[in-house]
């Protein structure tokens, strides 16, 4: 209606100077018997979008018998008389899905599964499986590993480092001997520091320096080339705000080796740096 | 496989059966109503309104023209399948419990209750098919062309052997007999199931030459309909009031649960209200499937073997149309005849 409303002249036909038009659809039949469509739409943004659909035709050939087919004719009657087609609400539902497996040791299996429950269950799942080092991939502990000290880890999984030793065969303890729960921090070997964001990091919390009064304007590699005087720095966290990305005004920084870290501490403290003076110190264990 | 639940009558169920082409599914149940259904989307096709108390038993003509009913009221009517309208209406002195056509259509069977003096009987009608007009198929016989009285215990299930040979009858104490369809004598009389344990139902094979009973007793039995020779026996934890011999594959299908009156002293979970797969060879207990609410009062299974449909003392009947994993399934030994 508004189409036909907007045209003033019927002389200016829309097809041809409307640059909004959209190409026709484009229908292309391939070799493999399939069919692609080619159509053109706009979305949302009113932008034009071009759709292209790969259509395969099967043709399901299905016999019926004709007195089946004749049947199906019928129109309801008794209480049903005068119903629309199709099955009514009120007499016709679907039940929930039940999964119907015959099997020879039907009575076993069945008994299992109401006594086993999760604890049966969850064994079986460690029953076959293998110690497997993070580092290397190798056939033992990731805290025997030979590389332990060159190599960082594979692949980094928060909160690994810590218990890495004993997870494994036992599973931790997460549901290891008692059936009640532990939490982290509890567990056997998770030790004193607990898992925290930062993971791995921490181990090596006795080389790291905890750096404050950083100015908001800091950058990450900045402090790095600060620091790298004294020592390897393996790690240089800084602190920003997730929303504006500033710096939030404060660092940690990790070293390879603790005397480098205390030399560090020591030259750094009071050191100026963007107009303020950074404050530097061994960094604590939360707890 | 998603069961279809239909919720057409308000009382339990008693019986249900497919047609022959298993496009349509008949229930009965102690309202006072026939309900046809498309077995395939569970649609109502329709009720057959009429008769005036509970409803025991319903058979379905092999070309599904007409209808048969057996009703507390003690009445056995004969509907047209098409339109839902009563034709004919024979009157009994006794409740009727079990109709049956023979397999060509041309008989039809009914098992009267024992009660008020009068014994149990199975009478043989001889139906005619007209065509429409409806005339011709009003017209049918008045009277009984046979009369077998059950004089020693009354019959509580019967059905037709192949070919329509004998009549097999279960029996209140437990007992299977074997009548001659043409003069009624009886033949055999073996006592299947322990004495004095009721047999709840007797359904065929699909050519009628082996025939499974199901008993008060906790088992089911599979016979042969030549000899009365038990076969293979199910043993079960709780009485059955159904059994089915299921075409395709080689299972039983049994249904049973607490009595209807200790119903509500058990909870869903024991009361063992589940249909029960049994390897029809192996007499393994294979799987269940559980859903209703109540015992399974009757069980018939699609002729093609697809589905099958279960009616509960809870109401509903449920039709399950069969998983890929019903057909997979093998025994061992199934497997490797197969590779041979």
């Amino acid at each position: 209606m508004s189409r036909l409303g907007n045209r003033a002249d019927w002389a200016d036909d829309e097809e041809f100077d409307d640059p909004s038009a959209l190409p026709a659809q484009q229908v292309t039949t391939n070799k493999d018997g399939t069919k692609t469509v080619v159509s053109y739409r706009f979305n949302d943004d009113g932008k034009k979008v071009k759709v292209t659909r790969r259509i395969k035709t099967t043709v399901v050939r299905e016999h019926v018998n004709p007195q089946v087919a004749e049947r199906r004719g019928w129109s309801k009657f008794g209480l049903e008389k005068g119903h629309a087609a199709g099955p009514s609400f009120d007499t016709t539902s679907v039940g929930e899905n039940i999964i119907f497996r015959p099997s020879v040791n039907w009575k076993a299996q069945a008994k299992e599964e109401e006594k086993g429950g999760e604890k049966g269950g969850m064994k079986d799942q460690l029953k076959d499986k293998k110690v497997k080092c993070r580092i290397c991939s190798g056939e033992h502990f990731t805290a025997r590993c030979p590389f332990k000290d060159t190599m960082a880890p594979v692949e980094e999984t928060v909160g690994a480092g810590i218990d890495g030793g004993e997870d494994g065969p036992s599973a931790g303890a997460l549901g290891g001997g008692t059936a009640s729960y532990v939490p982290p921090h509890l567990r056997k070997g998770a030790g004193a520091a607990g898992e925290k964001m930062g993971g791995k990091y921490e181990k090596d919390d006795l080389a790291t320096l905890r750096v404050t009064n950083v100015s908001e304007l800091a950058e990450e590699q900045e402090i790095r080339d600060l620091f790298e005087r004294f020592g390897r720095v393996t790690r240089v966290f800084l602190a920003r705000d997730r929303e504006t990305q500033r710096a939030k005004g404060f660092a940690f920084i990790s070293f390879a080796d603790r005397s480098d870290a205390a030399r560090a501490c020591e030259k750094m403290d009071g050191f100026g740096y963007r107009h303020l003076i950074l404050r530097v110190e061994f960094a604590k264990r939360s707890t | 496989m998603r069961p279809i639940l239909l919720s057409g009558h308000e009382r339990s169920l008693n019986q249900i059966k497919f047609n022959r082409d298993g496009d349509l599914l008949f229930s009965v149940a102690k309202d006072k109503i026939v309900c046809a259904w498309w077995s395939a989307n569970g649609e109502r096709l329709g009720t057959y309104n009429g008769h005036q108390g509970a409803i025991w038993t319903v058979d379905v003509s092999p070309n599904t023209v007409l209808l048969a009913t057996g009703s507390a009221d003690n009445t056995v009517r004969l509907w047209n399948v098409k339109t839902g309208e009563c034709l004919k209406v024979w009157d009994f002195p006794t409740a009727v419990k079990r109709v049956e056509f023979a397999p060509d259509g041309s008989k039809l069977l009914a098992v009267t209750e024992k009660r008020m003096g009068f014994l149990g009987t199975i009478v043989v009608f001889d139906i005619k098919y007209g065509e429409e007009p409806r005339e011709q198929m009003v017209d049918q016989v008045e009277e009984p062309n046979l009369r077998i009285t059950c004089t020693e215990s009354k019959a509580t299930v019967a059905g037709w052997s192949y070919l329509g040979k004998y009549i097999i009858a279960g029996h209140e104490d437990g007992s299977i007999s074997q009548y001659d369809a043409k003069t009624g004598d009886q033949l055999e009389n073996v006592q299947a199931h322990e004495f004095d344990h009721q047999i709840n139902d007797l359904n065929f094979s699909a050519d009628r030459t082996y025939f499974i009973t199901a008993s008060k007793d906790k088992s089911a039995k599979l016979m042969s309909s030549r000899n009365l020779a038990i076969m293979k026996t199910y043993v079960a934890d709780t009485p059955l009031n159904t059994a089915v011999i299921t075409p395709k594959k080689d299972y039983v299908i049994l249904g049973g649960g607490q009595a209807a009156m200790d119903v509500t002293t058990t909870s869903a979970r024991q009361g063992k209200f589940e249909a029960r797969f049994y390897h029809k060879i192996f007499e393994d207990e294979i799987g269940r499937v559980r859903g209703h609410f109540g015992p399974l009062n009757t069980i018939h299974i699609h002729p093609n073997g697809t589905a099958y449909a279960s009616g509960g003392e809870d109401g509903y009947v449920r039709v399950h149309h069969f998983d890929k994993s019903y057909f997979d399934f093998l025994y061992e030994v199934e497997r490797e005849q197969l590779k041979k």
